[in-house]
């Protein structure tokens, strides 16, 4: 098929943004051209120029990045705001804004008293109402006893723990098909295609179907492949790379898709989210989406993955607005964030503007600027890393020396 | 629609046993998709005044040559059947037939009178896009001889012509809500077409060289029948239940399996030896198309011989295309309104 296969290789490099622009484009004639464009092979020249760019720019900046270097790694002031300070400016900031309304509030505490009625090997019933289907659960590793840091300072845990502390809330970003009577057989089909899918990859803990079926996938005893580069923070202090400390509930569903979630999809993750909350004790701060907690360590920063970085139902869950929180990537460990996720967002999260304060706050009361605050603060999270990289490496020897 | 697009936009899928017109009536491009279907074949008689004026007055397509009068199209089926002769092709598994000797003549009067009788007010430079195969497996020889010569009728008949993937074609036509991306298949008379595209870019293609002809042609020579009327039962009356009225059916079942099996393998062996397929962020979608792919219960076989592989990429759902005998046409249309 001479005609077709591009000779060059296509340009894949920004393609979650590819794709939520072509989502939005509803002729079809107009998407392919779009995606067409979009995905074309760089020009040659094109291609010179940019390779070429990058040690120019080094070249120039040189000066400035030894000066960044130098700030970074002298021995200088930590964070030095307490753990105290750090959970009340928490709070307050989180309090303070327009999204934690009495409404919200009354919903928050913990959920009411939700017991098993009865099980069998292919499913179980609560008392809130909650059906769990059994038939695909699968094992994977077991939760290992994570880390928890304190909010601020040391790079060493303060303790550790190995009980779920917290949800996060996935979508699967997988094919829909429109919620009507006579697609029944398509919807079926997708929901059971995607179940196989997530068990192949122990993705999730549960899947919420389009019909509110909640399937228990990764059982809860294990850690799920859900949120590998993550970062969140509780009242206990700060959790990195979630997949073993939280939970993992995903929505069949699309962030920004024409195809809303389902009240029966609502009405299931509530009841689940309250069995879990009351099962393990889990504050109601810490049951958040995906999008808040992702990270990219690699260019420091956040929103790696967008799934539910907007339009999630909190209060659906009985939950607060959560994405008023303010983002512990930010203001612990100084991630940054760019246009197209705030874009993603919707209406900007409260969340990030309070990281935001905070990091001003913090740095201005250490006497130094935000972007050397914000350079400490990411070498905390970078010695955090490499010291638990380090001890998982040693954990995987000694493990195979003893096989 | 947008407003730049028009109806000078034509899709053509050519294939071995049908061809296929597809365009948008109004002259923004708007409004809903008419296509034209002949079949890709024809058929000799002996030439008469008195046959040639009745065709002439009931418009049925045909040349007269050389004291024959072909007939091509739909009525060349009737033809051949009246005088219990088989109908012939200008095309061989996905490509004119280099043993065909009027293949290149009959080409060029079917897509002429297809394309005038479809487009009769349009005489002005058209954007028209027409499917080709994928290279076989196995034989990845050189399909330009066909495409240069398609290119070259539909260029002496005033288009601007621009080549698609038949497999592409397919996930241009259906796969629009996953982005363009996903696997389009289309299982023809002389090949099943694939091809695996990633947000419109087309990531591997193949073809087999089983399809339709394949289960006519072998189920024929193991009824004794015409590979003509195997066909018809074929289409007529053949379905996957697993149970089989005839013989017929019982041996079309056989050789259906067959060719199924076959592109399922291939499928699984094309993606797992190509290197450059993506990272996908999820399962996506497969869309199965074309005539073979009619009888009842087809979806539900390939899905079950699928299921049974180690398939290398994860799928989202198979189902069938919203108009499996059109879907390529479809398809070619919406990349040449991509191309104005």
């Amino acid at each position: 098929m001479p005609s077709q296969i591009p000779r060059l290789t296509p340009n894949f490099s920004a393609t979650p943004r590819i794709e939520r622009r072509a989502s939005r484009i509803a002729d079809p004639v107009e998407r392919l051209r779009f995606l067409r464009r979009a995905t074309s092979p760089p020009r040659t020249a094109e291609s010179h120029r940019t390779r070429r760019r990058p040690a120019g720019r080094l070249a120039r900046n040189a000066g400035w990045l030894a000066l960044a270097a130098a700030i970074v790694l002298a021995p200088g002031p930590r964070p030095a705001g307490s753990a105290g300070t750090f959970k009340q400016e928490r709070g307050l900031l989180a309090a303070a804004g327009p999204a934690a309304s009495p409404e919200t509030q009354t919903i928050a505490p913990v959920p009411e008293r939700v017991w098993r009625v009865e099980r069998s090997e292919s499913s179980e019933a609560y008392s809130n109402g909650l059906h769990v289907d059994l038939t695909f659960q699968v094992s994977n590793r077991p939760r290992a006893r994570y880390p928890i840091y304190s909010l601020a300072g040391a790079s060493t845990a303060a303790k550790t723990s190995d009980a779920p502390a917290g949800i996060v809330f996935h979508t699967t970003e997988s094919l829909l098909a429109p919620f009507e009577e006579d697609q029944n057989r398509r919807l079926k089909q997708l929901g059971r295609n995607l179940l196989e899918v997530i068990r192949q990859e122990r993705a999730y803990h549960y899947l919420i179907d389009r019909f509110g079926r909640v399937f228990s996938v990764v059982a809860e005893s294990d850690a799920a492949n859900h949120a590998g580069y993550s970062v969140w923070a509780g009242t206990d202090g700060i959790y990195v790379n979630l997949n073993d400390s939280f939970l993992a509930v995903a929505f069949e569903a699309q962030t920004g898709a024409a195809e809303a979630v389902t009240p029966a999809q609502i009405a299931a993750g509530k009841a689940l989210t309250e069995m879990l909350r009351f099962r393990y004790g889990i504050d109601a701060a810490n049951c958040i989406t995906h999008a808040q907690v992702s990270v990219n360590p690699r260019n420091m920063v956040i929103g790696e993955h967008y799934d539910w970085a907007s339009d999630f139902p909190f209060a659906g869950m009985g939950l607060p607005d959560n994405y008023a929180i303010p983002l512990p990537s930010l203001y612990a460990f100084g991630f940054g964030y760019g246009a197209a996720f705030v874009h993603a967002t919707g209406s900007r999260w409260q969340g990030l503007d309070l990281a935001e304060q905070q990091v001003a706050k913090q740095a201005a009361l250490e006497g130094i600027t935000t972007s050397q605050y914000r350079a400490m603060l990411r070498h905390r999270y970078q010695d955090i890393t490499s010291a638990r990289t380090s001890t998982e490496s040693k954990e995987d020897e000694s493990e195979g020396a003893a096989k | 629609m947008s407003q730049h697009q028009n109806s000078t936009a034509v899709g053509l899928d050519v294939g071995t046993s049908r061809i296929v017109i597809a365009r948008r009536p109004e002259q923004d491009g708007s409004g809903d998709i008419q296509y034209h279907s002949q079949l890709n074949a024809f058929a000799t008689i002996p030439y008469s005044k008195i046959t040639a004026g009745v065709l002439e007055r009931e418009h049925v397509p045909h040349t007269a040559i050389a004291g024959e009068i072909i007939v091509h199209g739909n009525e060349s089926e009737k033809f051949a059947g009246l005088l219990d002769s088989e109908i012939r092709r200008p095309m061989s598994q996905g490509v004119l037939d280099p043993k065909e000797p009027e293949s290149l003549r009959m080409m060029r009067e079917i897509l002429m009178s297809m394309l005038r009788l479809a487009l009769p007010d349009q005489a002005d430079c058209h954007k028209l896009c027409f499917t080709v195969p994928a290279a076989p497996l196995g034989a990845e020889g050189s399909l330009t001889y066909h495409e240069a010569t398609v290119r070259q009728i539909l260029g002496d008949l005033g288009y601007q012509a621009v080549a698609i993937n038949e497999g592409l074609a397919v996930i241009y036509g259906e796969l629009e809500s996953s982005n363009y991306t996903g696997i389009g298949i289309s299982c023809g008379g002389g090949l099943c077409n694939v091809c695996l595209a990633y947000l419109s870019v087309p990531v591997a293609s193949f073809s087999i060289p089983k399809a339709g002809d394949f289960i006519d042609a072998s189920a024929a020579a193991v009824t004794g029948e015409r590979a003509n009327r195997v066909r018809l039962s074929k289409e007529d009356s053949f379905h996957f239940n697993g149970f089989f009225a005839d013989k017929m059916h019982q041996v079309i079942g056989v050789y259906y399996d067959d060719m199924i099996r076959s592109l399922v393998t291939a499928l699984k062996d094309a993606f797992a030896k190509t290197k450059t397929i993506p990272q996908f962020q999820r399962p996506i979608p497969m869309v199965l198309s074309g005539g073979t792919t009619l009888p009842p219960g087809f979806r539900d076989r390939f899905e079950k011989l699928l299921w049974e592989q180690d398939f290398p990429i994860s799928v989202s759902e198979i189902r069938m295309a919203q108009n499996p005998l059109h879907a390529t046409a479809k398809g070619a249309l919406v990349y040449a309104q991509s191309e104005l």
